[in-house]
């Protein structure tokens, strides 16, 4: 090494001297001058001996030694690259299926918030239902209380989702934009700097309604505002009100939630502007709970601390308001378990594709440790002759550590491409809407250091073993016998649990992926429950243009009217919620009149939907029961719901639910009669267990945001273009939104994203078989070859070729049967997990029945192969070699 | 050449080796050959210095900081290394003599008894 040289130099210089002087000091002690010479290096010894202990002492700096190490991997790996092929594959699929699923479980529920110390943030919020999506919400009253009253925090702000029609320009046709009404605090608590302008100050959110300013998301800035430089001070229009841009929030910063990306601020003081039923009382109202508390524990105190003060704050506030407060507990939730907490169904889903991808990396890596084992005889002859010329054991081991490092950096790198590909097709999980949603599954730098840190794991998995063992050659055993000596009992123990654990993986990763395949198959088979041909989908909402309610809801009647007049309609219907519509949720919470709730909880939340009298019919949603909303539910008359078949099983088991109550919310609402029972259907995805579901009319629960589903003859997107001219000839500002045929957007959220999910999965399970086969072909043919001698005697002797075949055959077969025992035993377990998330019951013999003759016959063919080879021996020839 | 016979030489242990170049060293700078000879020399060829310890110890102790080495040259005017006790080694080397004296006189009691004075 260049760095070295001189070193180098000046050490033969000193060694040449010695010498020189020796030999010098021997002639003249009367020798001969070559007997001289000689004695002199009898004297010094062998100079390279002296040159290598010299340097010893040098002591070679890691990154030198490191080098070394590298080349030295390099020209191995390089000499056998069959073998280094089939070993950097198998990593690359099983770092790449990693690299990838991380990427998934991070767009889904990993990835941090985009702000300084994530870690730090916390969210508080109240609970006091059963079931729905853990809504831990506040109003901002009880928001007040609790960051005035609570000393855990360094500082707490809140939030709401909103939607305000946006235009840049007073006359221009508002589009609908989503942002957040926010506190004052907001992005001080965040620790977020605007990138243009200022954040808010305290003092703007303090007075009802004075401070119209407004911070802009970057995109919005950039894309709609054409990044204006100059955009600060500038007026724009949010539902009709002006509003002065005092910054920018940074690129960065894209907000709080994994999939939904605010797109400006406002002070949470405006928030009773934006309402258009003067009955809503934001800022005032102690129920009314749409805000999100976040903020940050102060340095020292723990999750429990806080709980605990949050616990007597909400125990307060339930003695001093019991009329809106009874039962209200308050929360503090870690990142993690909020958003786990808020979309159970993802994280359930992160999960189950990292344990399968972790799966696969197993199996690559117990393929790629048989690869090296395989090699053990072979590398312990040199590693025994490095060892008896002087080289340390540690050192060996490091040198074959190293070698394993760099196969999995090489795998880890090849499994980026792979995970690179994996992505563009996950990508497809994209939902089509407006909105500004987005699960952004991309390569970032965190999953390169999770695949960095998967590659350098695995290469211990697979490396330590087989380095020890390579090293712990018997010196003169090893030196003498080039590797063909009789299989060491003890050696191949450990191979061939390696291929039993292998197979019984690959058994497990396949059974997993045919069971979710045909679970999703049995669903969409199934059906949703109501149709989806035919139907053009429209959102509407006037509240962004400045309706009132009452304005509101002739407008929905007008639109409805008019669209059912216009040629080829068959019906027309409103909903507030689409089925199978993940980013328009209602949710209800309902006291059934006489059931008795656990301890601390008030009513059960669930899912929810507002119609109108056409909508069973439009959508072909069977009512069993009773009758469905009828035109006659006005507000004034009494208040009515239909349920479905699930909720009337779930609160009167085997009695008729027709004419029993409810109350929504609080124990002093009105009660509200069940008058029909609606066939129980899909509501959110596919694969969902049945849920309860109720229905209220649009008259009694007027809403601000509504989607006109028109059942149409003929094509339902030829309908889109007469229904937007005939909502631009009422009302030219009127923005419509999520225009799109409701059978579309079903196949997208029914059998789009599923699919892209069972081909992952199913990916994995072949990916493990795969693997798993080449690690029993490998193990099959490694010990054959090691056998060579003893067949070729056999057969010298008068064994069949018959015998021989089913010689080897019996060991490759005992272990695949082996692995297929274990791997049944687990899939048992992993079939109780996965009916949970999939409501079926029981045990899916067809997907026994289609797996394991088909893992059998695969795993025969890969012991078949080599045994086969083994059998072909010409015996002579062999023992001729010997 | 040495004219005594193989079993009466004596090959030095590691930090003996050591020591006793520092102290070789302490009469001036010199070469690795002559600080060689000069041990074997000073101790009628009894003490052996094993092949090839010589060149690692004198590297060894220029790393602890104890020798300097310097290129100079020698009196046939060729290019060789010459060695020099730093403070650092001198002030190890009166360390280790002290040391070595204690141990010595240790080993002898204990080897040599009063009683067992004179016997072979």
């Amino acid at each position: 090494m260049i760095f070295r040289r001189k070193d180098e130099q000046s050490l033969d210089n000193e060694i040449r001297d010695y010498m020189d002087r020796e030999t010098q000091l021997n002639v003249e002690g009367g020798m001969p001058e070559e007997e001289a010479r000689l004695a002199a290096r009898r004297k010094l010894g062998s100079p390279s001996y002296v040159k290598e202990e010299t340097r010893a002492v040098w002591g070679w700096t890691w990154i030198e030694r490191l080098w070394q190490d590298l080349e030295y991997s390099g020209r191995t790996m390089a000499k056998n690259p069959g073998f280094t092929l089939v070993a950097i594959l198998s990593l690359a699929i099983g770092i790449g299926a990693n690299s990838a699923m991380f990427s998934l479980a991070d767009a889904l529920v990993l990835r941090p918030l985009p702000v300084p110390h994530p870690s730090g943030v916390v969210s508080v919020g109240f609970k006091n239902s059963v079931g729905g999506f853990g809504n831990v919400n506040a109003s901002y009253r009880e928001y007040i209380d609790i960051r005035d009253r609570s000393k855990s925090f360094e500082g707490l702000m809140a939030y709401s989702i909103n939607a305000v029609g946006f235009a840049a320009h007073p006359g221009e046709t508002p589009h609908m934009r989503m942002g957040m009404l926010v506190s004052g605090n907001f992005f001080r608590v965040l620790d977020v700097e605007p990138e243009l302008g200022r954040a808010f100050r305290d003092d703007e959110d303090q007075v009802p309604g004075r401070d119209a300013v407004v911070i802009l998301s970057h995109d919005l800035w950039e894309h709609q505002l054409a990044a204006d430089p100059a955009i600060l001070g500038r007026k724009v229009h949010l539902s009709g009100i002006e509003f002065t841009v005092i910054g920018v929030a940074p690129a960065h910063f894209t907000g709080l939630d994994p999939y939904f990306r605010p797109e400006f601020f406002v002070p949470v003081a405006m928030w009773p502007r934006f309402v258009n039923d003067p009955k809503e009382k934001p800022l005032e109202a102690r129920d009314y709970r749409n805000l999100s508390i976040r903020g940050r524990l102060k340095p020292g105190v723990t999750m429990s601390q806080a709980q605990a003060e949050l616990t007597s704050i909400s125990t307060a506030l339930e003695q001093a308001y019991p009329a809106t407060n009874h039962n209200q507990k308050a929360f503090v939730l870690s990142e993690l378990q909020r958003r786990i907490e808020q979309s159970p169904p993802d994280a359930e889903l992160a999960a189950m594709l990292i344990v399968l991808a972790g799966g696969v990396l197993l199996v690559a890596c117990a393929n790629v440790a048989g690869l090296l084992l395989s090699r053990v005889p072979v590398r312990s002859r040199e590693m025994a002759l490095r060892l008896a010329i002087g080289a340390g054991r540690p050192r060996l081991i490091r040198q074959l550590l190293t070698e394993s490092f760099l196969m999995a950096l090489a795998g880890g790198v090849a499994g980026l491409a792979v995970g690179y590909a994996s992505v563009s097709f996950l990508q497809k999980l994209q939902p089509p809407t407006d909105l500004p949603v987005a699960v952004s599954v991309t390569i970032d730098q965190r999953a390169l250091v999770f695949s960095l840190a998967v590659s350098l794991l695995s290469a211990i998995l697979f490396g330590l073993a087989p380095a020890f063992q390579t090293t712990r050659a018997d010196l003169i055993g090893a030196l003498r016998t080039a590797g063909e000596d009789t299989p060491r009992k003890h050696r191949l123990l450990g191979r061939n649990a390696l291929v039993v654990a292998q197979v019984a993986l690959s058994l497990v990763l396949l059974m997993v992926a045919t069971f979710v395949y045909r679970g999703f198959r049995v669903m969409i088979g199934e059906g949703p429950g109501f149709r989806t041909d035919h139907i053009l989908m429209m959102t509407f909402d006037p509240g962004l243009v400045r309706y009132d309610q009452a304005r509101t809801q002739q407008f929905f009647r007008r639109v409805e009217d008019q669209a059912r007049s216009l040629a080829g309609v068959r019906s027309a219907a409103l909903a507030s919620a689409i089925p199978m519509n993940p980013t328009g949720l209602d949710t209800a919470n309902i006291l059934p009149e006489g059931y008795q709730f656990p301890k601390g909880v008030e009513n059960a939340s669930l899912f929810s939907c507002t119609v109108d009298e056409n909508y069973f019919d439009t959508m072909d949603i069977q009512i069993v029961r009773g009758r469905g909303i009828r035109f006659s539910d006005t507000s004034t008359a009494p208040r009515v719901a239909v349920v479905n078949e699930e909720l009337a099983k779930h609160y009167w088991p085997g009695r008729d639910p027709i004419g029993r109550r409810f109350r929504l919310d609080t124990r002093e609402s009105p009660w509200v009669e069940i008058v029909g029972v609606a066939k129980t259907t899909k509501y959110l995805w596919i694969a969902e267990a049945p849920q309860d579901y109720i229905y209220f009319p649009l008259a009694q629960h007027p809403q601000r945001q509504m989607t006109l589903l028109t059942l149409t003859a003929g094509n339902p997107n030829a309908l889109a273009e007469p229904i937007r001219q005939m909502v631009r000839a009422m009302d030219s500002s009127q923005p419509v939104f999520d225009v799109r045929s409701f059978e579309d957007f079903y196949q997208y959220r029914a059998v789009g994203q599923p699919n892209v999910i069972i081909r992952t999965i199913a990916a994995m399970g072949v990916l493990g078989l795969v693997l798993g086969l080449i690690g029993l072909y490998g193990l099959v043919a490694y010990s054959a070859s090691r056998r060579r001698r003893e067949i070729g005697i056999r057969m010298a002797i008068g064994a069949a070729r018959g015998t021989v075949l089913r010689m080897v055959l019996r060991q490759g077969l005992i272990l695949a049967l082996s692995g297929i025992g274990v791997g049944l035993l687990a899939s048992f377990g992993a079939e109780r997990a996965l009916n949970a998330m999939f409501s079926s019951h029981g045990t899916d013999f067809v997907t026994y029945i289609l797996v394991i003759p088909g893992l059998l016959a695969v795993t025969a063919a890969a012991a078949y192969i080599p045994a086969r080879r083994a059998s072909r021996i010409e015996p002579m020839r062999v023992l001729r070699y010997e | 050449m040495s004219t005594r016979e193989e079993q009466d030489r004596i090959e030095l242990l590691q930090g003996t080796l050591d020591m006793l170049i520092l102290r070789t060293l302490l009469f001036g700078p010199a070469h690795g050959h002559a600080i060689a000879h000069a041990i074997e020399q000073g101790s009628d060829d009894v003490l052996q210095i094993e092949h090839g310890s010589l060149y690692p110890a004198l590297h060894r102790l220029v790393k602890q900081g104890f020798l300097s080495a310097k290129d100079g040259l020698s009196e046939n005017n060729r290019k060789a290394k010459y060695y020099s006790l730093t403070p650092k080694g001198r002030k190890h080397l009166s360390a280790e003599n002290s040391k070595w004296d204690r141990m010595a006189q240790a080993i002898a009691r204990i080897m040599r008894p009063a009683g067992e004075e004179g016997q072979p």
